[in-house]
C-alpha cells in the first residue's frame, strides 16, 4: 500500500505543502529518498530508521521508497523526519489506515526517537492552517509557537512512540499551552536618559510617524542608549503582525520555539561588518531572512553607519523603500517583508571627536569633510531626521533623571498615531504617505516659510518634501488638524545642513 | 600679443618690462624667491636710498628668447581670460608697504592681482591670520574682529585657506575695508579647491569687490614652498597682523615672524588653553605679542592711520549703533540671552534648551527661523549669533 503524509517544505517565508509518500516491494532492505531532497532531508533516511527501531517498531525487511511530492520543489531542513517515519509505519500497517487523513507533521527526530523543534513552526503551522488543515504533529518545544495560530490542532508530541500512540487512538493528545501574547520584560526606559532632550524629541517624532533616524555624535554620547529606547515608545503590535514578526523570526531561528508571542515591535543591532546576505537576507540555495526581515515592524539599529561599506548600505537603500526585499538565488526567488524603521548612529568625524568641546579632534584638514561627504546621497536623503548628539556634561551626571518616562510618551506618540489612522487609515505612516496628501493637509504660510527656508539654508528639493513629512508628524504630536509654520520650522531644524555636513 | 600685455599691465607699469618679467619668471631660474635673491646681490652694491626697481628688474630680466616669449604669451592668454591685472614693484599700482626696504624685505617682483583695477589701496590693512583646523570659537573671533575692521574702513587680508582665514575674509565681505587674499598659488590654479568652486568664497570675494593677490605665474601649483613665501607677503601688506588659532607649526607663526622682522604690529588672541590651536596665539603672547580681545585692541594697535580718512570711527560706529533703531529678533529675550552671555563660542543645542527652558522643539523652531534671518550660525559645535550681542537693541557697551 502507499502511505501519504501532509508535510511542508518552506522557500524563503513561503510554506508549500509536500506530500510524504511511502511504498515498500522487493529489494534488499533500504530506504530510497527522491523528490530533491537537499543533504539534510537525504540525512532523514538514517536518523528515521534507527528512531523508528529504538521506538519499538520493526523497520520493513523490504526496499522502502520515500518520495516527496512534488518532485519538482526542492526540499530542505529536517522538519521531514517525522512525517517520513509516520509515513514508513503506516506503508508497514503498524498505523491503521486513514489515521493520517488530513494530518500534517513537521519536526525533526534524534536516533533514539525523541521529536526536536525545527525553526520555521509556526509558519508551517499559519500555512497548514490556511489549507484547511485538521491536525499538526509537532514536536514539544515547537507547539508552543505553532499553537498561536487558531482553529487548527496542533499536537505536541514528545518522540515518535507518542505520535504512534495518539495517531492509534491508545493515548489521548495532550493540547498545547494556550497561546500566551505577551509585552515580556519591559525595554529600558528612557527616564533613565539624562539631558538630550534635542534626541529625544527626534525619538518621538520617529516614533509617531515612522521617520528614519541618524544620530551623529562622538563615541560614548548615548547614541545606543537612545536607539534602544525606541521599541518601548512604539505601539505594540497588534496580534496579526505579531504572528507575521514571530513566524519571520521562526524560520530564521532567531527566537527560541517556546517563547510566547512578543507584540513588542523587534529591535534588530547588526554588526556594521555584517555581510549583505546576513543583511538583507540571503544564504546558498535558497534564501534565509536577513537582520532587516528580523526588524520588520520594528527597528534597525545600524551603529557606526559610515563604516558599512558602500555596497551594503546600497543593498539596504530599496528595501528601505520598498518595505520588501527580493533575494534571487540559483533554485528560487523569494521575498521577504521588510518594513522598518531605521535608526543609523555614526561619529562626527573620523576620530570621533569633532566638536567635542574639551578632547580635540586628530583629523586633518579636509578629511573631516571627506568623511562627513560619504553621508550624503541616496540614503541619508531617505533619513527624514538628522540629529547631532553631544555627550552630557560630566557635571549633569549625577543630577536625578530630568527626562520623561517611556510611558509619558509612549501615550503621545500613540494618540498621533490615532490621528494618521483616522486622517488616511489604519497602518498608514507618515513616513510613506503620499507627498499629495500630506501637502493637502498643510496652511499655505507653512509651505511658504518652508520655501524660505529651503532655499537661505541651501537644502535639496527632496529635503523640502521630507521636511514636510516631518513636520505632519510633528502636528500630530502637537494634535492640529493643518501644519502650520511652527511645525515646518521645526522640522527643517531636524536636517544637516550642507555648512553642517562640511563642519 | 602687445595689445594682451598692454591691457594686463596696470597704470603706470611698463608693458615691456613686465613680459620680460615674466619670462624670466617662467625660465629655468625663474621662480620669484630665486629672483629676489638676485635683485638683493646687486641692490648691495647700489647706493644708499638710491635703489630704482625698475632698473633693478630690468638688469636681471633680460629680452626674452624665442622659448621664453611663447611661454610669457601663454601666460598673457591666461591672466586676460581671468581678468589679471599686473604691476612691478616700484610701479604706481604696486602696493607702497610692500616696498618699504625693497628688495631685501621681500617684497615680490611681481604683484598680479584680479579684483578693482586700480589695485589695493594704501589705506589701513590688517591681516587677521590662523590655522586651517579651527574651532568655532576661532571662526568667530576671526568674523567679528574682520567684520569690525572692515566696517572702520581696515583692508582685511588673509591667506584664502580654510578655517579662520576663511571666516577673516567671510567678516569683511561687502565691508568699507574690504578684503584681500593672498593666494599660494597662481590664479588658474583653483586652491582651495572648497573655496575656488563657482559662487565659492574667492567668487564671493571678487563680487564683493575685493582683491585676490598672488606673486606667481597662472599655472603654479600651491607647493609647500609657494604656500610658506605667501605668508611673507601677507605681513607686508599690512599695519598689523593678528594671530587667532594655529597650532606649534603653524604658518600663522611665519606670518607673525616676518611681520616682527618688518617692524608690524603682532596681536594674538588669547585661546582656550585646553585647545591645540591656542599654542600659536599663547606662545606670541609670551614672546611679548600685545593681546587682542576684541575689535578695540585691533583698530587701537592701528592707531590713527586706520580712521584717519574714513568716516568710521568706532566712536562714530558706536554712535550709529546707539542712534539706530533697535533690531528686531526672531530669537526670544531667554534665548538670546544665553547665546549672547556665550559669544562668540557656540552654545550647544541640548544646553541652550537647558539653560533658556524652552522646550526643545520650540526651540529648534525658533533656531530655524533665526538661521533663515542670518541671526545664528550653526556648527557641529553647536549654535551662536552671527553678529556681537551688544548690537540687539541694547546700543552702545561705551558712552
Amino acid at each position: 500500500m502507499v502511505a501519504t503524509v501532509g508535510a511542508a517544505a518552506l522557500v524563503g517565508l513561503d510554506v508549500h505543502p509536500v506530500r510524504v509518500e511511502c511504498d515498500s516491494g522487493n529489494g534488499l532492505p533500504q530506504l530510497r529518498l527522491v523528490g530533491l531532497p537537499d543533504a539534510a532531508v537525504r540525512e532523514a533516511g538514517e536518523r528515521v530508521r534507527s528512531a523508528v527501531q529504538r521506538s519499538g517498531f520493526a523497520w520493513p525487511r523490504q526496499r522502502v521508497v520515500v518520495n516527496l511530492a512534488p518532485a519538482a520543489l526542492p526540499k530542505a531542513g529536517a522538519g521531514f523526519d517525522l512525517p517520513v517515519a509516520l509515513a514508513v509505519l503506516l506503508a508497514e500497517g503498524l498505523l491503521p489506515a486513514g489515521a493520517l487523513a488530513d494530518v500534517w507533521a513537521f519536526g525533526e527526530l534524534g536516533l533514539d526517537g525523541t521529536a526536536r523543534p525545527v525553526a520555521g513552526a509556526l509558519a508551517v503551522a499559519d500555512a497548514v492552517g490556511r489549507r484547511g488543515g485538521r491536525r499538526l504533529l509537532v514536536p514539544d518545544r515547537a507547539a508552543v509557537e505553532a499553537a498561536f495560530v487558531a482553529g487548527l490542532d496542533v499536537v505536541p508530541v514528545a518522540d515518535l512512540r507518542e505520535a504512534v500512540e495518539v495517531l492509534r487512538g491508545d493515548r489521548a493528545a495532550r493540547r498545547p499551552p494556550p497561546p500566551v501574547a505577551a509585552l515580556e520584560e519591559p525595554p529600558p526606559d528612557l527616564a533613565d536618559v539624562r539631558g538630550q532632550p534635542v534626541a529625544r524629541r527626534a525619538l518621538e517624532i520617529a516614533a509617531a510617524g515612522a521617520h528614519h533616524l541618524l544620530l551623529v555624535g562622538p563615541p560614548g554620547c548615548g547614541k545606543s542608549m537612545l536607539a534602544r529606547r525606541l521599541p518601548g515608545i512604539l505601539p505594540p503590535l497588534p496580534v496579526q503582525q505579531a504572528l507575521e514578526v514571530a513566524a519571520i523570526h521562526s524560520v530564521a531561528g532567531v527566537r527560541p520555539p517556546d517563547a510566547p508571542l512578543s507584540l513588542r515591535p523587534p529591535f534588530r543591532e547588526p554588526h556594521h561588518t555584517a555581510s549583505v546576505a546576513g543583511l538583507v537576507g540571503g544564504g546558498s540555495g535558497v534564501a534565509r531572512p536577513g537582520e532587516l526581515s528580523c526588524a520588520h515592524r520594528g527597528v534597525l539599529f545600524m551603529d557606526e553607519l559610515l563604516e558599512v561599506p558602500r555596497w551594503v548600505l546600497d543593498a539596504l537603500r530599496q528595501p528601505l523603500e520598498r518595505g520588501t526585499v527580493t533575494v534571487a538565488r540559483s533554485r528560487t526567488v523569494v521575498r521577504f517583508p521588510a518594513r522598518v524603521l531605521l535608526v543609523a548612529a555614526t561619529n562626527p568625524c573620523a576620530c570621533g571627536h569633532l566638536g567635542d568641546p574639551v578632547r580635540a579632534c586628530r583629523c586633518r584638514p579636509g578629511q573631516v569633510e571627506r568623511y562627513r561627504s560619504r553621508l550624503s546621497g541616496p540614503l541619508l536623503d531617505r533619513i527624514d531626521l538628522q540629529v547631532e548628539v553631544a555627550p552630557v556634561d560630566p557635571r549633569h551626571l549625577l543630577d536625578p533623571p530630568d527626562g520623561e518616562s517611556t510611558a509619558a510618551v509612549a501615550a503621545r506618540v500613540s494618540a498621533a498615531r490615532a490621528a494618521v489612522a483616522e486622517r488616511w487609515s489604519e497602518g498608514q505612516t507618515v513616513r510613506d504617505a503620499p507627498a499629495r496628501a500630506v501637502r493637502g493637509t498643510c496652511r499655505r504660510e507653512a509651505l511658504t516659510a518652508l520655501g524660505r527656508a529651503v532655499e537661505a539654508l541651501a537644502l535639496s528639493t527632496r529635503a523640502f518634501d521630507r521636511c514636510l513629512r516631518v513636520a505632519r508628524t510633528i502636528a500630530d504630536l502637537d494634535g492640529r488638524a493643518a501644519v502650520g509654520r511652527d511645525h515646518v520650522d521645526e522640522a527643517v531644524a531636524y536636517r544637516l545642513a550642507p555648512a553642517q555636513v562640511m563642519a | 600679443m602687445t595689445e594682451e600685455w598692454e591691457a594686463i599691465a596696470a597704470e603706470g607699469t611698463d608693458h615691456r618690462l613686465l613680459a620680460r618679467v615674466v619670462a624670466r619668471l617662467l625660465g629655468p631660474s625663474g621662480d620669484p624667491r630665486t629672483v629676489l635673491r638676485e635683485l638683493v646681490a646687486r641692490a648691495v652694491g647700489a647706493p644708499v636710498g638710491g635703489v630704482d626697481p625698475g632698473t633693478l628688474l630690468a638688469a636681471i630680466a633680460p629680452e626674452p628668447d624665442v622659448v621664453g616669449r611663447e611661454a610669457a604669451a601663454v601666460v598673457a592668454r591666461r591672466w586676460t581670460g581671468l581678468g589679471v591685472r599686473a604691476a612691478l614693484a616700484g610701479d604706481p599700482a604696486y602696493p607702497r608697504r610692500l616696498l618699504r626696504g625693497w628688495p631685501a624685505t621681500g617684497g615680490p617682483p611681481l604683484f598680479a592681482w584680479r579684483g578693482p583695477a586700480r589695485g589695493l589701496p594704501d589705506g589701513p590693512a590688517a591681516a587677521i591670520v590662523g590655522a586651517r583646523r579651527a574651532t568655532a570659537y576661532g571662526t568667530g573671533v576671526a568674523a567679528w574682529l574682520a567684520e569690525a575692521a572692515g566696517t572702520a574702513g581696515v583692508t582685511v587680508v588673509s591667506g584664502g585657506a580654510v578655517g579662520i582665514d576663511a571666516a577673516a575674509h567671510g567678516g569683511a565681505l561687502g565691508t568699507a575695508g574690504g578684503t584681500a587674499v593672498v593666494l599660494g598659488c597662481g590664479h588658474a590654479v583653483g586652491y582651495p579647491m572648497a573655496h575656488a568652486r563657482p559662487d565659492g568664497l574667492f567668487d564671493r570675494v571678487l563680487t564683493g569687490g575685493g582683491w585676490l593677490v598672488s606673486e606667481l605665474p597662472p599655472d603654479s601649483r600651491p607647493t609647500p614652498a609657494n604656500v610658506l613665501a605667501r605668508n611673507r607677503i601677507v605681513a607686508g601688506l599690512v599695519d598689523v597682523v593678528v594671530v587667532v588659532e594655529g597650532g606649534v607649526r603653524s604658518g600663522a607663526l611665519r606670518t607673525a615672524e616676518v611681520a616682527a622682522d618688518r617692524g608690524v604690529a603682532v596681536l594674538a588672541v588669547p585661546g582656550d588653553v585646553r585647545a591645540p590651536g591656542s599654542a600659536a596665539p599663547h606662545r606670541l603672547l609670551a614672546d611679548g605679542a600685545a593681546p587682542c580681545c576684541g575689535p578695540d585692541d585691533l583698530l587701537a594697535a592701528l592707531g590713527d592711520v586706520a580712521t584717519a580718512d574714513v568716516g568710521h570711527t568706532p566712536a562714530a560706529e558706536d554712535e550709529r549703533r546707539r542712534t539706530a533703531p533697535a533690531t528686531v529678533s526672531v530669537l526670544p529675550p531667554e534665548v538670546a540671552a544665553v547665546l549672547g552671555r556665550r559669544w562668540p563660542r557656540p552654545t550647544r543645542l541640548d544646553d541652550l534648551a537647558r539653560a533658556s527652558r524652552v522646550p526643545a522643539g520650540r526651540l529648534l523652531a525658533l533656531l530655524t527661523r533665526a538661521r533663515v534671518a542670518g541671526e545664528v550660525a550653526e556648527s557641529v559645535e553647536g549654535v551662536r549669533l552671527s553678529r556681537p550681542p551688544g548690537r540687539r537693541g541694547q546700543g552702545a557697551r561705551r558712552g
